[in-house]
């Protein structure tokens, strides 16, 4: 299995073979500290699993992704304190670790990897992370990671999220329900940037399509769905709809 | 032929006893008058005395309504109101009897009645305007009308006691009522008035004797037409001459004294026929047709009564269209009385609807007002309350900011602490830990408030890495009571982390036996209660010299959210006795997210 760690500071690429330590024996592993390097590296070696820094020198590893030829394999995003790049990871279901990574972490992470299941879809995943880190406001998609596999669809096309446990439902405009493998919460931070709001402990909406709201705090969506708006989230809910129509 | 009363009106003054000599004078002194310009209210009151007097010498003078008009008008113009009722009463007069228009007359009649009543010092004028008025209805033979005015004012009003008693007996006269009507004849012909009022003496004496003779008293009746001839011969009364003559006949006739009646009936039919008075041509002929009865001169009788029956016939058809002419005047009155009133009962309606709806205005507009400073100081409430919010946050943001510098500055101690006790390997992973629970702290000190479970995630890593650096010196439990959800309640984010670090720091030094930390959280009293309790040094030994940073801000940080949510979160640390440790008791509001 042939690794390919891209990054321009030392110290964090010792770090992961230090954490890479223990499989060594079942490994091919290239280092990279220049992007130019790291393009021709990945269309020649064809790797299995790259981790890639987000800031090389002047450059990003953004950029490398964009030019190679090859995008067969488990990409690992490392990086210190994006924040901006972090929610784009996690907006495509592009895995990152945290630097100085921890070994739980990096354990987590490059078992997936091994998997191979999470290089499948990685273009299409990337077209996701780079919508997300263009300032365009062309719409915007996200990467539901289902029990199948991804499915990639427009945020504004998602009328609400339910929680089902560990499981979260999403509806969206095409009368479609999909089911991701992630918490509520979890797509509560990442959509509440997006207009969404949560109205209550297992309901997310999308606000632009609120058709109604009746003061016994029930609100109604476009697919004419009724929804309870629980007694402590009624006032924030009622700001946040007048900041939309503003 | 009895029938006939011939009675005169007593509207006339006693100016009048020589018309035609004081029509000349009047002429020249109209033309003069007119060529006056009004100045003041001498002149006015000058130009209505000479209206009245011209009237009565010249009732067919049409230019006398516009020279009583335009005196109304000056009046008007100076605001004296004297002379504006003097002048609609004179205005009345002209309607009255130069256009025999009884019905616009009363109309200016009542109107100078309306400036009377709002100016008390005219009082004086009201009489002689209702007498007025009474000789109208007496004229249109509303007689019990003209009855009660005419009584009115000889209770009210003594100059006007004369006239009112001659009028009263006329009109009983009038009414058939003859006992009354000659009382009061009576009663006039003894008033003190009347001396030297030969015209109206002559008047009063000559009716008298007409109602005495239809009573059957045929001597009263001869000896007052006797008095009142005299009168008239002695002192010229041309007026009341031909009436005299007319009822003198009629008593001497029923007196049987022929030659006398014929003579009277003779000269009578003369004056009439030379004034053209139909009335008394008519009365003439019939007493003369009664006469030639009388004396059984057939053909003379028949010849008169012929003539009488012919001006009875024209009488009758003038009376008609008089009678016509009164209706239809009656009928215009009434419309024009109709649309006044429908007019006063607009103006009425529109006053009232005006001040209603000035009253619903204002009543709106005040309570308008009060919504709207009611408003106001909400509103202003409300901004207050927005903002100490705002400053309250911007405190409580600072005092987490504070945090995490603290925690830094701590767990490079700790971190130094680590690597003087192991070796490079081991301390790059603690060091690594450290980095997460940094960046925990990061984020956490961004909210206001944290999920339950995110606070006691990042407690028990805290935890993890401290035990990991003194495995020797304290091991630690956490328990949270099963019926807390930590996923929906929510905390002030790294609220315990000071007293945890104190006990970790304090607690245990100088401790050869192996401390415990617990941190307990559960429900009390409505409140989530969090305590951290360890059995270390107690804090008579660890906090004498100085109290924590940490502590401080976290006991800051709960006032002014006490004071921002008002509510009533609390901390209280105890020292457990014989110096068995300290437990620290935080009982914070329980609140949900959802």
């Amino acid at each position: 299995m042939k690794v390919v760690i891209i990054d321009d500071e030392q110290h964090s690429t010792n770090r992961i073979l230090q954490l890479l330590e223990p499989y060594k024996n079942k490994l091919h592993i290239e280092t990279f500290n220049e992007v130019a390097c790291a393009i021709d590296g990945i269309n020649t070696l064809k790797p299995d699993v790259v981790f890639l820094d987000v800031q090389i020198h002047d450059k990003t590893g953004f950029d490398i992704l964009k030019q190679v030829d090859f995008l067969n394999f488990s990409l690992i995003f490392t990086t210190a304190y994006q924040q901006y790049a972090i929610d784009a990871f996690k907006f495509s279901a592009i895995d990152y670790l945290l630097k100085p990574v921890t070994s739980e972490d990096f354990e987590s992470a490059i078992n997936k990897a091994f998997e191979r299941g999470e290089r499948n879809q990685l273009s299409d995943k990337m077209d996701v992370l780079l919508s997300h880190l263009s300032s365009s406001k062309f719409s915007k998609k996200i990467s539901l990671a289902s029990i199948k596999g991804f499915v990639f669809i427009d945020i504004d096309s998602i009328i609400r999220c339910e929680s089902s446990g560990n499981y979260t439902y999403i509806f969206t405009t095409d009368k479609k329900m999909h089911t991701a493998t992630k918490t509520l919460k979890y797509f509560e931070e990442l959509l509440v940037h997006h207009e969404f709001f949560r109205i209550h402990n297992s309901h997310l909406i999308n606000l632009h399509y609120v058709k109604a709201y009746a003061k016994s705090g029930f609100v109604t969506l476009s697919d004419d769905c009724k929804l309870e708006v629980s007694v402590r989230r009624k006032e924030h809910f009622l700001k946040a709809c007048n900041a939309i129509l503003k | 032929m009895k029938n006939i009363l011939t009675l005169v009106f007593f509207i006339l003054g006693n100016y009048l006893v020589n018309a035609q000599e004081t029509k000349k004078t009047l002429d020249s002194v109209y033309n003069l008058i007119r060529s006056m310009p009004v100045k003041d209210t001498s002149t006015i009151n000058l130009r209505n005395d000479f209206t009245k007097q011209y009237l009565f010498a010249n009732p067919t003078d049409s230019t006398l309504l516009d020279f009583a008009q335009y005196t109304l008008e000056e009046a008007n113009k100076i605001k004296y109101y004297k002379g504006v009722v003097l002048a609609y009463e004179r205005l009345a007069l002209v309607y009255q009897y130069s256009f025999s228009n009884p019905y616009k007359a009363l109309e200016l009649y009542y109107l100078a009645l309306g400036i009377i009543e709002e100016n008390k010092t005219l009082q004086s004028y009201k009489w002689g305007i209702l007498g007025n008025i009474a000789t109208i209805y007496y004229e249109q033979e509303e007689f019990y009308k003209a009855l009660n005015v005419f009584k009115e004012i000889l209770q009210n009003n003594n100059q006007m006691e004369l006239r009112s008693m001659a009028n009263i007996a006329n009109i009983y006269g009038s009414l058939g009522m003859r006992d009354s009507s000659i009382y009061y004849y009576n009663r006039a012909l003894n008033h003190p008035q009347l001396s030297g009022n030969f015209m109206y003496e002559a008047n009063l004496l000559s009716n008298i004797s007409l109602i005495y003779q239809q009573n059957g008293n045929i001597n009263k009746a001869l000896e007052s037409i006797e008095k009142s001839l005299k009168l008239i011969d002695s002192f010229n009364i041309e007026f009341v001459r031909p009436t005299a003559y007319a009822n003198a006949a009629m008593v001497y006739l029923s007196n049987q004294k022929y030659l006398k009646a014929k003579q009277y009936a003779l000269e009578g039919l003369q004056l009439s026929q030379n004034s053209g008075n139909l009335f008394m041509k008519k009365s003439a002929w019939g007493t003369l047709a009664d006469l030639y009865e009388a004396e059984e001169d057939y053909l003379e009788a028949l010849n008169a009564y012929k003539k009488y029956a012919v001006l009875k016939d024209s009488l009758n058809n003038q009376n008609r269209r008089v009678e016509i002419n009164r209706k239809q005047m009656e009928f215009d009155f009434n419309i024009k009385q109709t649309f006044a009133n429908v007019e006063l009962q607009r103006q009425k309606t529109i006053k009232k609807v005006t001040f209603l709806a000035g009253a619903i205005l204002l009543l709106t507009s005040f309570i308008g007002f009060i919504l709207y400073k009611r408003k106001q100081e909400a509103v202003s409430k409300q901004k207050e309350a927005e903002f100490s919010a705002l400053v309250s946050d911007t405190e409580l943001k600072a005092l987490r900011a504070q945090m995490s510098p603290h925690f830094i500055f701590n767990s490079l101690n700790s971190i130094g602490d680590y690597f003087t006790k192991n070796d490079n390997r081991k301390a790059q992973e603690y060091l690594i830990q450290f980095a997460k629970l940094m960046r925990m702290v990061l984020e956490n000190s961004e909210q206001n408030e944290i999920s339950l479970g995110e606070d006691l995630k990042f407690i028990d890593l805290y935890l993890q890495v401290e035990t990991k650096r003194l495995p020797e010196k304290f091991d630690f439990s956490i328990n949270v009571a099963e019926d807390l959800d930590t996923d929906t309640i929510i905390v002030p984010p790294l609220l315990l982390q000071p007293f945890i670090e104190n006990s970790i720091w304090h607690g245990f030094k100088n401790k050869d036996e192996k401390g415990h930390i617990s941190i307990e959280i559960k429900k009390a009293n409505g409140f989530l209660l969090c305590i951290v309790e360890d059995n270390g040094n107690g804090r008579h030994q660890a906090m004498s010299v100085k109290k924590s940073f940490g502590i401080a801000i976290t006991e800051n940080r709960l006032n002014i959210l006490n004071r921002k949510n008002q509510t009533h979160g609390k901390l209280n640390i105890i020292d457990k006795p014989n110096k068995k440790g300290v437990r620290v008791e935080l009982s914070l509001p329980l609140e949900y997210s959802f």
